[in-house]
């Protein structure tokens, strides 16, 4: 029952959405973008020699899937749930018969298929362009799965408790802006994390928000080892309950507070 | 006389109406604090591992951080507030309200550029200029008077290139009402953070010709450093009076076709 509700809310808001197209569309343009400034500008500093062990081709190929992987976890329904709860909407989430983290979910899946319908074709066009270098190996692709969606995870119920924080503040959402330029700065878009100076590095690999963006792309690119790799899935997992948990607490303590402002 | 005296008011409507959210002002603080942190950070990150990148060190890149983030603040000071109040989202165009701005005896330009402002925006401008301060005293050269005055005029330059831009995207939306032009400039225009000599050949042409950006901060911080030649503040300060010659005209044929909206 709750698959088929839930797929009915994935279809209809998917059919809204495209209707925006091309105000996504744009959004997804915006996103790309810092990525990708940073792109050329550690393959330019490269130029012929390596950087970190990096070439010029390594740049590309880091940069080029971690434009994907940060618009497969980017979770804009965070923001909106802020909303939701300040101006009274979340009643009409509330009466159906689903928790409304299924509604933000639902919009998740799909916003993800329009936001990728624009990225895909575009990092295939700068692939071609850029010439990325990248070695594939079997266990790295496999690997980089399990990590995709426990970095979707996490990012999205850190972003989603943090918006819950609403019920209590007015103006919640400055912490959503705190979060971004954090994963800015230790989730690998400024650098890859193994170029961070030594304390930055250090607080990247400690707090979750390498394991919202960087992790994965790191284990594609083939830079981890395997205990590289399983030190990280551990923090992965462990920053993931806590998110988790804090999004239950939250939860049931704000909801009791909730007194549908406006309705 | 009249221009300034109005340019008064229309300041301190706009700062009255700031004023009235507290909360508000620190969440802007948060905002301001990080981009100065992520963007100063950014380049630290990029020279912690190499010296020079096509001519420019960390001072001489640290400079044009500081032109970018004065320029933005001037943008976020009056010019981008009162284009955004027109072109953005739900704009006077799209919504109809551009009616009674017309309506007003004064030249709509001149209106719709000055009268919005965002007073928070000086806080922006003081903290582009501490950092510019810092780098020109990394850069531990003395300038001369003569580099004082071509820095000031290729400052001046690439406001009112910036300015023109804005104008001509801005005017764009009377020919299609609801696509949001001023974002797609965003994304480009944050690509003025780096040197135009750090990005890849085809793009620095765009970035030089089509959507010069880069004139915008990369001419005057070559100015600061000594490597700007007069041939280039000439040519970019005529450049910058050719765009808002361009733009004004754009801006007036698109308002001969605005025909109103809902009513």
């Amino acid at each position: 029952m709750k698959t088929r509700a839930g797929w009915a809310l994935i279809r209809g808001l998917w059919l809204s959405w495209l209707q925006y197209r091309s105000f996504f569309f744009l959004l997804a343009f915006g996103w790309m973008i810092p990525p990708l400034i940073y792109l050329l500008v550690w393959s330019t500093a490269a130029g012929e020699g390596t950087i970190g062990g990096l070439s010029r081709g390594a740049f590309v190929a880091y940069y080029l899937v971690l434009i994907l992987v940060n618009q497969v976890t980017y979770s804009q329904t965070n923001w909106t749930v802020g909303d939701l709860i300040r101006y009274g909407q979340m009643n009409r989430v509330l009466l159906r018969p689903l928790p409304p983290v299924y509604d933000a979910l639902a919009s998740e899946f799909a916003g993800k298929v329009v936001f990728l319908a624009f990225d895909l074709p575009v990092v295939a066009l700068l692939a071609l362009i850029l010439r990325p270098e990248l070695e594939w190996t079997w266990a790295n692709g496999l690997a980089f799965l399990p990590a995709l969606v426990l970095a979707w995870g996490l990012r999205f119920l850190w972003g989603y408790w943090l918006a819950l924080l609403a019920f209590w503040a007015t103006r919640a959402d400055a912490l959503l802006a705190l979060q971004d330029a954090l994963v800015f700065l230790l989730a690998g878009q400024v650098a890859p994390v193994a170029l961070l100076p030594g304390f930055l590095q250090t607080l990247a690999k400690i707090l979750p928000f390498r394991y919202m963006v960087a992790f994965p792309v790191e284990i594609l690119t083939g830079q981890l080892d395997l205990a590289g790799m399983q030190t990280g899935f551990a923090f992965q997992a462990g920053w993931l309950s806590v998110a988790a948990g804090l999004y239950l607490l939250l939860w049931r303590a704000g909801l009791r507070r909730y007194t549908a402002v406006g309705g | 006389m009249r221009t300034f005296r109005l340019i008064g008011q229309f300041m301190r409507a706009s700062f009255q109406e700031e004023a009235a959210s507290r909360t508000n002002f620190f969440v802007n603080l948060l905002h301001s604090i990080l981009n100065l942190g992520t963007g100063v950070l950014g380049v630290v990150v990029l020279f912690g591992q190499i010296d020079e990148v096509q001519g420019w060190n960390l001072a001489s890149t640290l400079a044009l951080l500081g032109v970018y983030l004065i320029v933005s603040a001037l943008r976020g000071l009056f010019i981008g507030p009162g284009l955004d109040a027109l072109a953005g989202m739900d704009g006077k165009i799209w919504s109809g309200t551009f009616d009674f701005t017309i309506l007003r005896p004064l030249n709509t330009q001149f209106l719709v550029s000055v009268h919005k402002w965002r007073l928070f925006a000086i806080l922006d401008l003081g903290l582009g200029l501490g950092v510019l301060g810092a780098a020109v005293a990394r850069l531990g050269v003395s300038l001369s008077a003569g580099q004082v005055v071509a820095f000031l005029l290729a400052l001046f330059a690439g406001v009112l290139t910036l300015y023109a831009i804005l104008l001509a995207f801005a005017a764009l939306v009377f020919w299609s009402p609801g696509v949001l032009f001023t974002w797609v400039f965003d994304a480009f225009f944050q690509m003025a953070r780096y040197p135009v000599g750090m990005y890849p050949g085809w793009l620095r042409l765009v970035l030089t010709w089509v959507i010069p950006v880069g004139i915008i901060t990369t001419v005057p911080a070559q100015a600061l450093s000594g490597s700007l030649t007069p041939g280039m503040l000439f040519g970019g300060l005529g450049l910058a009076a050719l765009l808002v010659v361009g733009a004004s005209l754009l801006f007036r044929r698109g308002l001969r076709r605005y025909a109103s909206a809902s009513s």
